[in-house]
């Protein structure tokens, strides 16, 4: 079993799901995160927190797996932080079966102050959305957690508290204004993909296609529905009290902050579980996800994929069954997300569309 | 008219007699009598009859933030025989080491909330660890400490919203990165004033600010506003 009070394994017991791929990769990440918090022990403090993304925060990690991490830095500046950087970075190169992506997103300090206060604008580059954006859907922390729930939690005030819509609507209590960051984020993806194929002349293109239409596509998913949970997660009389008083505001940004914790696989789990009429599609997106994961977990399968060139997918018989897991994946997501008979269709064409 | 005062500690490092003669000329009802390292305690609970407090509606006694495990026993005992007064008896929850000797005194603990370098007592969820143990204490809210914990002040409305029924008094001060107390900055008004509702009429306000006497005023009149007693919504 994955976990006693997981809404994945809820999942998998009630649709009959294996899922063997995920529950590896899962025993693995927790694994993994218990031996960086050992490692790590007595460098981080109050004001410092050792944050990890991608696979690992997810809880799809594999043994081949990148480790994504990042030293927040939530308190007064002071110039042993660079030290403390350089500590942290030995003991992560110790576990990393490589180093992180070339894009400077990780293996860095990050401040709080560019996350909470450059939200928009010219000043909020690719990196401080991406930064910001993982900091919701995929992070976990590796010791002290102090710095990293101040941070989370005041992302969360700023996309929530400013929202007018949110609190002055009547209608669904979707925050649109995070809404619309994960859609802006999920499409820089996107772009991002096309750029990384130009500027690193196609190298790496098949495994980044197949992550962009699975695991990329999949934290935009549970953005998506952490935002729909801020309606379905109360009833009509609930909305009324907590939408209109600032105690209510407190408790929305909270019950956000808890959705967050979760992996984006719980997201998922969580909302599907709330819909059996919706076990195909259950089924659909999380068994083309486990083959997915259960493909990168084989180191042979993973390096083919890494350094398969574009000209040669049409004919590769593992990208072609990644491929058709990829469109699996998207059908399930589809019956999903516009499902006539509950609120998700309405609220997708509402937040998720126009 | 809500009570509002002074800790002495705040007005005069370690000399609770200057930082009582410091309230004498000015408009305060409420002080706190703060013994916070261990040698300052038992001259002050000796000295205790022989102040003058009889124009204070509210008295606290702010116990050592630390102190040897050893002296614990007999620290408890002292403070017990003080219980008759009906003074809350202010602790710190990373301080105690045997909880049933706190137990036993009932209501007249006051176990105040943590700074974020505290590893308890800081949040909502940790407290609730600390009144489990300790089911008749009342409650210390140190305002300026929750908003150092989590500035947005969603840990200030938890920790109200769950334990405002045990409030006693209120700690105010804005608490600076290296955790020390300061006098209210703008950005701590407006944010106290954020949860101020939730703070009945009655509770006293205990400054913690360090401040000079010619500042005492402006610094009651600043604490006024960013606690002001027309936003009060509950009574716990």
């Amino acid at each position: 079993m994955i976990q006693p009070t997981s809404s994945l394994d809820e999942l998998a017991k009630r649709v009959g799901g294996e899922w063997v791929h995920l529950r590896d990769a899962r025993e693995l990440a927790v694994r993994t995160r218990r031996e960086l918090r050992k490692a790590l022990e007595g460098l981080d403090s109050e004001d410092t927190s050792i944050i990890v993304s991608g696979s690992l925060a997810r809880d799809e990690y594999t043994a081949s797996s990148d480790i994504d991490w990042t030293l927040l830095i939530d308190g007064s500046a002071d110039p042993k932080h660079y030290d403390l950087f350089g500590q942290v970075d030995t003991v992560m190169s110790g576990f990393a079966a490589k180093p992180a992506g070339r894009e400077g997103t990780f293996e860095a300090m990050v401040f709080s102050h560019d996350l909470v206060h450059e939200i928009g604008g010219e000043n909020d580059t690719n990196r401080n959305l991406t930064r910001r954006l993982l900091l919701l859907l995929e992070s976990q922390v590796v010791g002290r957690e102090d710095a990293y729930r101040r941070v989370v939690r005041s992302v969360l005030d700023r996309y929530l508290l400013e929202d007018r819509g949110l609190w002055r609507g009547s209608g669904h209590r979707v925050p649109r204004f995070l809404q619309n960051d994960f859609a802006r984020y999920w499409r820089t993806m996107a772009v991002d993909f096309a750029y990384k194929l130009r500027k690193r002349s196609g190298k790496g293109w098949a495994i980044r296609n197949i992550k962009l239409r699975m695991s990329r596509k999949l934290i935009y998913v549970s953005g998506l529905l952490a935002c729909y949970c801020c309606h379905l997660d109360y009833t009509p009389h609930q909305r009324r009290r907590l939408f209109n008083s600032t105690d209510g505001q407190k408790e929305i940004v909270e019950h956000m902050e808890a959705i967050f914790r979760m992996t984006p696989l719980e997201i998922v789990a969580n909302v599907l579980l709330r819909y059996p009429h919706l076990d195909n599609a259950a089924r659909k997106i999380l068994d083309s996800y486990d083959e997915f994961v259960g493909t990168l977990a084989d180191e042979g399968k993973r390096a083919h994929l890494e350094n398969l060139i574009e000209d040669k997918t049409d004919s590769d018989e593992i990208y072609q069954r990644v491929r058709q897991l990829s469109h699996v994946f998207r059908e399930g997501l589809i019956d999903f997300f516009f499902d006539p008979n509950s609120d998700l269709d309405t609220l997708t064409k509402n937040y998720g569309v126009f | 008219m809500r009570p509002v005062g002074f800790s002495t500690g705040a007005l005069a490092y370690a000399d609770f007699r200057r930082g009582l003669a410091m309230c004498c000329n000015k408009p305060v009802q409420a002080i706190e009598l703060s013994a916070l390292r261990q040698n300052e305690l038992i001259p002050l609970l000796e000295a205790l009859d022989t102040l003058d407090l009889a124009r204070f509606t509210h008295i606290a006694i702010h116990a050592p933030s630390q102190f040897d495990p050893e002296w614990e026993a007999a620290l408890g005992a002292r403070l017990r025989d003080e219980t008759w007064r009906g003074w809350p008896i202010v602790l710190h929850p990373d301080a105690l080491y045997d909880l049933s000797l706190w137990r036993e005194m009932g209501s007249a603990v006051c176990i105040e909330n943590m700074d974020k370098r505290k590893p308890i007592g800081r949040s909502a969820r940790e407290l609730e660890s600390v009144f489990k143990h300790l089911p008749d204490a009342k409650f210390c809210f140190d305002i300026g400490h929750a908003r150092q914990f989590d500035p947005t002040m969603t840990e200030a409305y938890l920790i109200l919203r769950d334990f405002g029924h045990r409030l006693s008094q209120v700690h105010v001060s804005e608490v600076n990165t290296r955790s020390k107390h300061d006098p209210l900055s703008y950005a701590s008004i407006i944010a106290f004033q954020e949860v101020a509702h939730l703070i009945p009429s009655d509770v006293p306000l205990i400054l913690e600010t360090p401040v000079s006497e010619d500042e005492m005023e402006m610094e009651i009149a600043k604490v006024q506003e960013s606690l002001p007693l027309d936003r009060i919504m509950v009574a716990w």
